[in-house]
């Protein structure tokens, strides 16, 4: 579709959306009889695994191991990109053709939550218990499951050996602090010290909330009421962003644009240090050899970003028995962890216990899956970002100091915090 | 009855039968454009006045989206951006257009090819032709080169609060002028050049001939043109979206942006309808200006 006509089509969308919503029929769940389930389950998922052969031979044996359990359900998985998802899902759900099941993250669990059916009961008790507790915190909301976790993310400090190398520098550094004495010498040889991606579809859980919660700051006040991101610590974080760009150790054309990845400076190895992307996209343009996986950067506090990926129910499945008995499948200890290896990945499981031991990537980076946290779940979450954003590009083009940004940030957003 | 009263009766039946099945040809598409355009359209507005939010208990709220809208310091700058972005874009799309039409106007050799060429920009993807001009923007890409030719700062225009809305503007002028070119082509093609061949035997210059002959009989499609110009301007989307995201520092971020982050980032279609229905006043209204200063003679 043309988005040129965007009001059209969005009009065109909610009126659809609206006209099957009118016509839906209820919820009816349909088990089969004597404990056992049947019906259809669609899931909707994404590329995870990033072949995507590999990715569809995972849902084809998984689905014919869970028919041999369950010969009554008929289980779909769909795979779509990850572009767009949150538009392709919120229209499916407005015009009554959601799936049954599909992956979320944490981050969008508020914006899901009334449409999504809390999973703790349909989760075998052995498989809930086994899940370790910070996992089972970034998926709850008012202490219910919203999804049942399946694989959890690590971000830490990554840095190119190559560069590292070129500039005879032999340590890496820890801290703030080290990257900002490191940095003259980098910049005098060619190349940035690191790279700060502002460009306002990141979504600040990669770029900056990482930086604020090293400061010693939060998003928002412990009951969510209000932000307080604009405090002395969020300041130092933006000031720590603003020096980077205004002393030229990181290139200027991400913090407004996001170019392809391949075309930015981080794929040239031209950069020293990212803390934004997970270590195992870098091999194919640093090479295994120069992709070192560091702690997390420090700063008041030893803290980055990482996800859990979680298979949610929507509350519209017709086959609630069916698709809680999947997921409950899927996401067992040993099918999750074949899941987790195929896409490099980490468990979410106590039992699993470590799946990269001797590997130099992600085994390092499996040791800090403990250093890291989900980001904030509130509902206002996304809309938060919307307004922190433009602020922070607005402190990196020069025209408003950390302060002042921040401030009128928070004035926005608390506005929308009702 | 007289034979010309029955031949009046006979050709006033004819008529009716040829509307009916005028109407049999046109019923299809009257039918899909009002399940698929007229009906969602109606149902966008009545959103608006409602906090429709996917998954929950639909109320009615009457004005408050409205009253939100106008206390929404967001919307006021995306307003801004996007009247901006029109003034520019829209004039200097129809020059770029009539220019080019007067261009292609007389025969030469080649001249078909001229004209597709010129009209390629707009059969182009709107997405295809950001990402190219995210490219000739960027710091060191081929337009700051340009000025850096001339003594002008190598730095992005993307990136730089002044110079987005200009970039942009430029964008779409590459992308429209085409469109322009060719309905403004096909109305010069239809004057008379009897007309114009008289006014220089009169000893009219080429100004004068273009003033007094060829723009009066352009009014018609120019006004069409300043029409349709502004609706699209008022509607641009992907560009943005491609090429700057509404940024840096919202200094990009229009209005049906504002609509798509209120719709589908945060799912507020309550709120999205209401600006969407402010967007459709705004582009009637300034239709009807249009209407009333270019149209008025037509």
């Amino acid at each position: 579709m043309r988005t040129r006509n965007a009001p059209t089509a969005a009009v065109l969308a909610l009126g659809i959306g609206l006209l099957a919503t009118a016509c839906g029929g209820d919820d009816t769940d349909d088990a089969g009889g004597e404990g056992g389930v049947s019906g259809e389950v669609t899931m909707w998922t994404y590329p995870a695994i990033a072949d995507e052969p590999t990715h569809r031979a995972f849902w084809d044996d998984t689905i014919a191991a869970f028919n041999e359990e369950y010969p009554d359900v008929d289980v779909t998985v769909e795979i779509f990109p990850w572009a767009d998802r949150d538009q392709a899902l919120t229209t499916a759900i407005a015009g009554n053709s959601a799936p049954d099941v599909v992956y979320l993250i944490p981050d969008q669990l508020p914006a899901y939550a009334r449409n999504i059916e809390p999973i703790d009961d349909y989760l075998s008790e052995d498989e809930k218990a086994d899940y370790r507790q910070n996992v089972v915190d970034s998926v709850s909301i008012d202490g219910q499951m919203m999804g049942a976790p399946i694989l959890q993310s690590v971000l830490a400090l990554v840095c190119n050996k190559q560069v590292f190398d070129a500039v005879g520098q032999t340590e890496y550094p820890e801290t703030w602090d080290d990257l900002l004495t490191m940095a003259p010498a980098f910049q005098a040889a060619g190349y940035d010290m690191t790279a700060y991606r502002g460009d306002v579809a990141n979504s600040l859980n990669l770029s900056f909330y990482p930086l604020l919660w090293q400061a010693g700051g939060d998003v928002f006040n412990d009951d969510g009421t209000e932000v307080a991101f604009n405090s002395d610590e969020g300041v130092r974080a933006l000031e720590f962003v603003q020096q980077l760009v205004e002393d030229g150790y990181v290139d200027s054309a991400p913090l407004t644009t996001e170019p392809p990845l391949e075309q930015t400076r981080i794929a040239q190895n031209k950069v020293a240090c990212i803390w934004d992307m997970e270590p195992q996209y870098l091999v194919d343009f640093w090479g295994a050899e120069n992709v070192v996986v560091r702690p997390p950067l420090s700063d008041a506090e030893q803290i980055q970003y990482g996800t859990v990926g979680s298979l949610s129910m929507l509350r519209t499945s017709e086959n609630k028995d069916a698709a809680g008995a999947w997921i409950d499948f899927v996401t067992a200890a040993d099918r999750a962890a074949e899941y987790d290896t195929a896409g490099r990945f980490f468990s979410t499981k106590e039992s699993v216990g470590t799946l990269y031991d001797g590997d130099p990537i992600l085994g390092e980076l499996e040791q800090y899956a403990g250093l890291t946290t989900v980001g904030p779940l509130n509902a206002h979450a996304r809309e938060v970002m919307g307004v922190l954003a433009p602020e922070i590009q607005a402190v990196l083009v020069g025209d408003k100091d950390p302060r002042q940004a921040l401030d009128d940030a928070a004035a926005a957003a608390n506005a929308l915090l009702g | 009855m007289t034979v010309s009263g029955i031949a009046v009766a006979s050709r006033r039946s004819l008529r009716r039968r040829e509307a009916r099945v005028g109407l049999l040809f046109v019923l299809p598409v009257l039918l899909f454009f009002l399940a698929f355009r007229f009906g969602p359209a109606l149902a966008g507005g009545v959103l608006a006045f409602t906090d429709y939010t996917i998954g929950a208990e639909t109320s009615w709220t009457g004005l408050d989206n409205l009253r939100r809208m106008v206390d929404d310091p967001l919307f006021w700058r995306a307003l801004r951006t996007t009247l901006v972005y029109s003034v520019l874009a829209v004039p200097l799309s129809i020059l770029a257009a009539l220019g080019m039409a007067l261009l292609v106007r007389r025969s030469f050799r080649g001249v078909r090819l001229f004209r597709s060429i010129f009209f390629l920009p707009v059969v182009t993807s709107l997405v295809l032709a950001g990402i190219v001009f995210t490219w000739i923007f960027s710091q060191g890409g081929p337009w700051s080169s340009l000025l850096g030719a001339v003594g002008l700062p190598d730095r992005s225009w993307l990136s730089d609060t002044a110079l987005v809305v200009p970039a942009l503007v430029i964008v779409a002028v590459w992308t429209r002028f085409g469109f322009g070119m060719l309905i403004l082509l096909a109305r010069l093609q239809d004057i008379p050049r009897e007309l114009e061949e008289a006014a220089l035997t009169d000893g009219a210059g080429a100004w004068h001939r273009f003033r007094y002959i060829v723009l009066p009989e352009l009014r018609p499609a120019l006004f069409f043109l300043a029409v349709i110009e502004t609706t699209v301007s008022f509607q641009v989307f992907d560009t943005v979206y491609v090429m700057t995201g509404g940024g840096p520092a919202q200094s990009s971020y229009m209005l049906v942006f504002q609509l798509y982050d209120q719709a589908f980032r945060y799912f507020d279609f309550g709120y999205a309808s209401a600006i969407g229905l402010a967007l459709f006043v705004m582009t009637l209204v300034v239709a009807l200006i249009q209407r009333l200063t270019l149209g008025r003679d037509r």
